[in-house]
């Protein structure tokens, strides 16, 4: 169950590529790429991905993106739990 | 013959045989791609005998055997051929599906090496080392060290434009170079092709997997991913969706995350400097009209 107080880090069967202000996201299976679940990140989306590091928790994350995009706090809230959520879903993070 | 040179997608590679393997004859489709040439950028030395990977070695990929019958993929074979990892080398061994004999082959080669050995098991007195699959394996690794990207595309240049039309398959490469050929533009290729980087100048070259039409390349202006549609509409696609289309439409086998980050790394440095777009097209001449009109 994934809430604010939620440390995540990146899968580590995962290989990224940084393409201007956006993500490719290639996930493994047994060390094989599987092309066919590449996952895109717009730039928001690529934002939340450089914080997750595996020591601040959802609630930081929030409050930075908040700061980044200058939204409102409910808003921030809702799009990076569910952004985490997703992520948590496909395996591309972890707890 | 006992050795050959063949130029494909500009790659040089060097087949030789001696008293321990079979008389080499290349298959007709290669014929316009050999080169009286002694220098290589992988020699291949081609032998008789039986060579199978060891305990010790890590199996890293095994494809099945796919035959595609009405757009469907049905498996005869679940061992066609493999990958593995031996003292650092590597290991590919395979059937030939569509051989009559019972001929089995091991490929040892290097990523970071060009002397490489081709071992043939019931190949007989002469045989053509590079028999469907090892010629699109072979092509493949030399893209995967040369950090090139083999696509499934179609591939036109016209009026000094090269114009590169890639999707699975059905939608639409082949029709796509017929209404180009139609309007006098060189076809590259129809279905299968590699992309080259040479001093920041993007390439596109034919591969002879399926056909004889000996060496062919462009430079590469465009690329579109394309469907059947009621309408010509392209739409530019960019950063992280350029390369996501780029990498799903390419043939690859990559097997550790260190070759799919390189491979990642040739598809972004190609995105940035080659227009791409999706492309909705009627089967008539008026895409060709749209996309010139779009220049």
């Amino acid at each position: 169950m994934i809430d604010l107080d939620s440390v995540v880090s990146h899968s580590p069967d995962i290989v990224t590529r940084k393409t201007g202000n956006e993500y490719v996201l290639v996930p493994l299976a047994n060390n094989i790429a599987d092309m066919n679940r590449l996952f895109t990140l717009n730039e928001s989306g690529a934002f939340i991905w450089e914080l997750i590091d595996g020591e601040k928790n959802i609630r930081e994350i929030v409050e930075r993106f908040t700061e980044e995009f200058d939204i409102e706090s409910e808003t921030a809230t809702r799009d990076v739990l569910a952004f985490m959520e997703n992520m948590s879903n496909y395996l591309i993070i972890r707890l | 013959m006992r050795e050959y040179n063949l130029n494909i997608a500009g790659y040089n590679i060097r087949l030789e045989s001696y008293d321990d393997g079979p008389e080499l004859v290349p298959d007709e489709r290669f014929h316009l791609n050999i080169i009286p040439r002694s220098d290589y950028d992988v020699r291949i030395r081609v032998h008789h005998g039986i060579f199978r990977p060891g305990e010790d070695s890590e199996r890293l990929f095994v494809a099945p055997y796919l035959v595609e019958i009405k757009g469907y993929k049905l498996s005869r074979c679940e061992n066609f051929w493999s990958v593995y990892k031996e003292n650092g080398d590597m290991l590919l061994t395979t059937n030939f599906p569509e051989s009559i004999s019972n001929k089995r082959a091991t490929l040892k080669f290097s990523l970071t090496l060009r002397e490489w050995d081709l071992y043939l098991e019931n190949a007989g007195f002469e045989t053509d080392p590079l028999e469907y699959p090892l010629d699109g394996l072979i092509l493949y690794y030399l893209t995967a060290i040369k950090a090139d990207i083999m696509i499934h595309a179609s591939g036109v240049y016209y009026g000094g434009k090269g114009y590169l039309f890639s999707g699975i398959s059905g939608k639409g490469k082949t029709t796509m170079s017929k209404l180009w050929d139609n309007v006098g533009a060189q076809v590259i290729h129809d279905d299968r092709l590699i992309i080259r980087n040479t001093d920041g100048v993007y390439r596109m070259y034919n591969t002879p997997v399926n056909r004889n039409d000996g060496p062919r390349e462009a430079p590469l202006t465009k690329i579109f991913f394309i469907e059947h549609g009621s309408e010509n509409e392209l739409y530019p696609l960019r950063e992280a969706s350029a390369v996501s289309y780029v990498v799903a439409n390419s043939i690859q086998h990559n097997y550790s995350p260190d070759m799919i980050a390189r491979f990642l790394g040739s598809v972004s440095m190609m995105c940035s400097k080659v227009p791409i777009a999706t492309l909705s097209f009627r089967p008539d001449r008026s895409i060709i009209e749209y996309l010139l009109r779009n220049e």
